[in-house]
């Protein structure tokens, strides 16, 4: 899981790096890790990158010194995983943010000779610099995207005063552009980036297009046959819910998926709560659905670190842990109806549902989840467990019930999911979800 | 008869065009610094010439219209006006469409402009300050943070205007850093070259909404529209990039546009007959020739005034010459002989679309973008039902050469505006670079994506501004500034 933005001014008095700190502000949802940005002006590329959140790295100082007037910035979910990647060769220089999985690695860098590179993206930033050879950036990195097995997205600027940007033929991940006046062009994995910016958004990157952008031209060439295979995973959990990816809202996906849970079981409680952040729509919209009230079961505890992509299991029951404290009053002697946004393991749901029923006195407690059930690792570089962790892959919906101790337990259907999301079935990728 | 067109670049092509359709096939002649292929063809064809020449000198452009003995002038161009080449004109008494020096102050002086807007408290005006030096801006940008448009007080062909949306304050340092430099830039690149205006900056509030176009005749006391144009500033697809003098146009059907309202389009033309009346009583002058309203939609107002000009815009000319029906001579001769009251103006129902290309370069390196070979299989455009509007180009040794800002504009019409700017945007690539140096266009001119996105914006610009009407709030703003209390304006 990863995140990325590019900002590139068509006016040399702006300065990139705070637009670039807090577009990655918005966008840190999608990687807590480590960030990184990398920024172009009258001295070349200047880089900083570090592990932490984003308003824990940078400082005022850090900002002041990155100067120039167009760059791009990386958040990530893995610990050692440092980009912006900045590759020189001579007087060259490329520097490149990545969000994605290659599969050809050892093949790529064969092409070009590369020996040595320490992430995915380097390898890109080399093979970029290497067949661009100083200049013409365009042609080489649609020349890369040709050569590419895999899914990405990614954001590249060298010392010549330009900058691509290129999303793969399925579009898996994420990707919009958008623009601030008469003054810079913006690019980011999610729309909220833009508006946290004030800049407006524009319109999706399509799959498989190259946006080439100097002081003179901004250029689209569809560079590979689109062949849309959209996240689905992105609208029942990874966006934030104030984008728009794909032409789709966030938010309005999630509702729609309350809604179809709320037509589906037609349970009766006394209250209704989502699991705080990302399982609230469902909540909400279930009981504007059914009239059965919506409470605030939950309050986190720290920052708002997000448990499914904490990188190791053992962190992820802290997170969470940590993160979630019920609300007493809303919970006794009632008989409620949780919803969460996915489930992996179990253990948290199973931690939540004892706490609920032994501590607090909850009479009845149903979960409902707002995705079909998590089957499959995902190929494709989001941070699902290993399938052997999955318990939807080894125990149906009562099992599952029995083991977290709740009344009733139901995931969404993978056909409810894809009519709640909008986008035609064949034009998303379900793998997660067996699909 | 013989008409003189003054101006080289694509609308004096859409202009020159007009004449060549009219029935009293006068004899055209053009004076121009370039050698406008397109305006010379239709010259000779017609028995007339281009002449090339400075067309910012009256002296020089009268004595020529003397010696040819033309029965009428049509001044294109902007800065023509600004010089007094229409004053010099009609003190030879030769009958000039265009409007005199005193007149085209509405669009040389922006402060003039909104001064008179508030003077007479015409609707669609925005709250602004106009200043005479770097100090005195400074000065207010440190005290207010705002959101705004900084300009050039003058008009100086389209350029030098940054308009910063500030509402975020965690950006509001690197806002205002960039709201000064950008101020001292105005001054030093943009003003100090024209020291014919007092107030060399102006600062108004940044409005937002759909733009468009009221191009309008004019004989100082009748307003008589074309139909309703949006031209597109940004350089780059997407609404991207810096600001240009328009890199393409677009019309409706039935004189309107799909996001803009007929209603709208009348209060728009109502705002420009005030702003006529207060002009003629202003600076004490009868006018004759075009003024236009480039406006936009705003939630304070609907039509609101951005700025005006003193002529036909370019590219929104070319939209509208080309399907003109009534005879171009039988309006110039209305205008001058103050009925234009009396006459109808017909045009071809059509919707259009104009696309410009330019050079690689334009228009923040014109330097880069000047002297570039380029090819145009004009054949093959007109094959493909569109027309092509010849701009900043010049024939050197038989060779179409790039003059370093918009080189051609590409005429369609069509049933809809998307099937037009399909038809042009075909034909564009019949717009070749030959030494490598690259065009470009915007493909996303006329787009159903674009033109949607216009209606959703105009919708809600639309429903906001109604319900203000609805309050009683119209034209008026209330702020509460601490330490200051509630402000509260009257517009
Ligand atoms: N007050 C404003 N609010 C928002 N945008 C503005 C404002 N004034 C100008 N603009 C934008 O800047 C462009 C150029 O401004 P304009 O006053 O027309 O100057 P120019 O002489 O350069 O054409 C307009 O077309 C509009 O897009
Ligand atoms: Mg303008």
């Amino acid at each position: 899981m990863s995140g990325i933005i590019g900002i590139f001014a068509f006016d040399k008095v702006w300065k990139a790096s705070r637009f670039i700190y807090y577009g990655l502000l918005a966008l840190q949802h999608r990687g807590q890790e480590t960030t990184g940005m990398a920024i172009g002006g009258e001295t070349g590329i200047n880089m900083y990158n570090g592990a932490g959140l984003v308003d824990q790295v940078y400082n005022e100082n850090i900002l002041e010194e990155l100067n120039g007037w167009y760059g791009i910035g990386y958040v990530g979910a893995l610990p050692r995983e440092n980009q912006p990647s900045l590759v020189r060769e001579g007087d060259n220089e490329v520097a490149l943010v990545l969000s994605g999985r290659i599969f050809n690695e050892a093949e790529l860098a064969r092409e070009e000779q590369v020996k040595h590179w320490s992430n995915q993206s380097e390898l890109l930033a080399r093979l970029i610099l290497k067949k661009s050879r100083g200049d013409d950036l365009k042609s080489a990195a649609s020349e890369v995207m040709r050569m590419i097995n895999g899914v990405y997205t990614f954001i590249a600027i060298n010392n010549k005063e330009e900058m691509i940007v290129a999303r793969d033929s399925t579009g898996l991940k994420p990707l919009v552009a958008g623009s601030f006046g008469f003054d810079y062009g913006v690019f980011a994995s999610e729309s909220c980036a833009m508006d946290v910016i004030g800049a407006d958004y524009k319109a999706d990157v399509n799959p498989g297009e190259l946006y080439y952008l100097n002081q003179y031209t901004v250029e689209r060439k569809q560079v590979l046959k689109p062949n849309p295979k959209y996240c689905a995973f992105e609208y029942v959990y990874l966006a934030r819910p104030d984008s728009r990816i794909n032409g789709v809202w966030v938010y309005e996906a999630r509702r729609r998926i309350g809604e179809i849970l709320a037509e589906k079981y037609s349970i009766d409680a006394d209250v209704v709560t989502g699991i705080p952040e990302t399982a609230i729509p469902f909540a909400l919209s279930f009981s504007n659905k059914r009239g059965i009230p919506v409470e605030l079961g939950f309050v986190a505890t720290g920052r708002k670190t997000r448990t499914a992509i904490k990188p190791s299991q053992f962190e992820r029951l802290v997170g969470v842990q940590l993160k979630l404290n019920p609300i007493k009053p809303v919970f006794r002697g009632k008989r409620v109806i949780i919803i969460d946004d996915s489930v992996v393991r179990g253990t948290t749901t199973k931690n939540t549902v004892t706490l609920l029923r032994n501590k607090i006195g909850a009479k009845e407690i149903h979960v409902l989840i707002g995705s079909p059930r998590l089957v499959s690792r995902c190929p494709y570089g989001i941070d699902v467990p290993s399938e052997d962790e999955l318990i939807a892959r080894h125990l149906n919906d009562d099992e599952v019930a029995k083991v977290v101790g709740a009344d009733s337990f139901h995931w969404i259907s993978l056909d409810d999911l894809v009519k709640a999301i909008g986008v035609p079935r064949n034009k998303l990728c379900l793998k997660c979800f067996g699909g | 008869m013989k008409v003189l067109i003054v101006g080289g670049g694509s609308r004096e092509h859409a202009i020159t065009y007009a004449f060549a359709k009219s029935s009293y096939e006068p004899r055209i002649y053009a004076i121009s610094p370039l050698r406008n292929p397109g305006i010379e063809k239709l010259c000779k064809e017609s028995g007339g010439e281009l002449i090339r020449g400075d067309i910012l000198n009256p002296e020089k452009v009268s004595e020529t219209a003397e010696k040819l003995g033309v029965d009428l002038v049509f001044i294109g161009p902007e800065e023509p006006l600004f010089h007094g080449v229409s004053d010099a004109l009609e003190e030879r008494g030769i009958p000039v469409i265009g409007l005199n020096s005193k007149a085209s102050e509405i669009e040389r002086s922006k402060a003039f402009m909104r001064r008179l807007m508030w003077k007479y408290k015409i609707p669609g005006r925005l709250r602004f300050k106009a200043f005479r030096s770097i100090e005195e801006a400074i000065a207010y940008i440190n005290e207010y943070a705002e959101s705004v448009a900084i300009k050039p007080a003058r008009q100086v062909g389209g350029k030098g205007v940054k308009v910063i949306s500030d509402v975020q304050a965690y950006l509001r340092k690197v806002k205002e850093e960039v709201k000064k430099k950008h101020t001292e830039l105005i001054y030093e690149k943009f003003m100090r070259s024209h020291d014919d205006v007092v107030d060399k900056i102006l600062i108004e509030e940044k409005v937002e909404g759909p733009e468009y176009t009221v191009q309008c005749f004019t004989d100082g006391k009748t307003v008589k529209p074309l139909p309703i144009v949006q031209d597109n500033k940004h350089a780059f697809e997407m609404e991207m990039g810096p600001e240009t003098g328009g890199m393409g146009s677009i019309s409706g059907r039935g004189g309107l546009l799909p996001f803009i309202t007929e209603d709208e389009f009348k209060e728009s033309v109502r705002i420009i007959e005030e702003v006529v009346k207060a002009l003629r009583k202003e600076t004490g002058t009868s006018f004759r020739g075009i003024i236009s309203g480039q406006m936009m939609l705003t939630t304070l107002w609907g039509p609101t005034i951005i700025e005006f000009y003193s002529r036909l815009g370019d590219p929104e000319a070319v939209n509208v010459l080309p399907i003109l029906k009534t005879d171009i001579v039988d309006i110039s001769e209305a205008i001058l002989s103050e009925k234009l009251h009396k006459i109808r103006i017909y045009f071809e129902d059509y919707a259009t679309v104009v696309k410009a290309i330019a050079p690689r370069g334009y228009p923040n390196r014109k330097d880069l973008a000047r002297g570039h070979v380029i090819r145009v299989n004009e054949e093959k455009i007109k094959r493909m039902g569109a027309e092509i509007f010849y701009g900043s180009v010049d024939i050197v040794n038989g060779k179409l050469i790039t003059g370093g800002s918009r080189a051609v504009e590409i005429f369609a019409k069509g049933d809809s505006i998307e099937e037009a700017a399909e038809i042009a945007e075909k034909a564009v690539s019949y717009v070749e670079s030959l030494d490598g140096w690259g065009l470009f266009h915007r493909s996303d001119i006329g787009s159903g994506v674009s033109l949607r996105r216009m209606i959703e914006m105009a919708n809600l610009v639309r429903s906001v501004y109604s319900y203000r009407k609805s309050k009683g709030l119209f034209g008026k703003q209330i702020d509460w500034i601490p330490g200051r209390g509630k402000i509260g304006y009257e517009f």
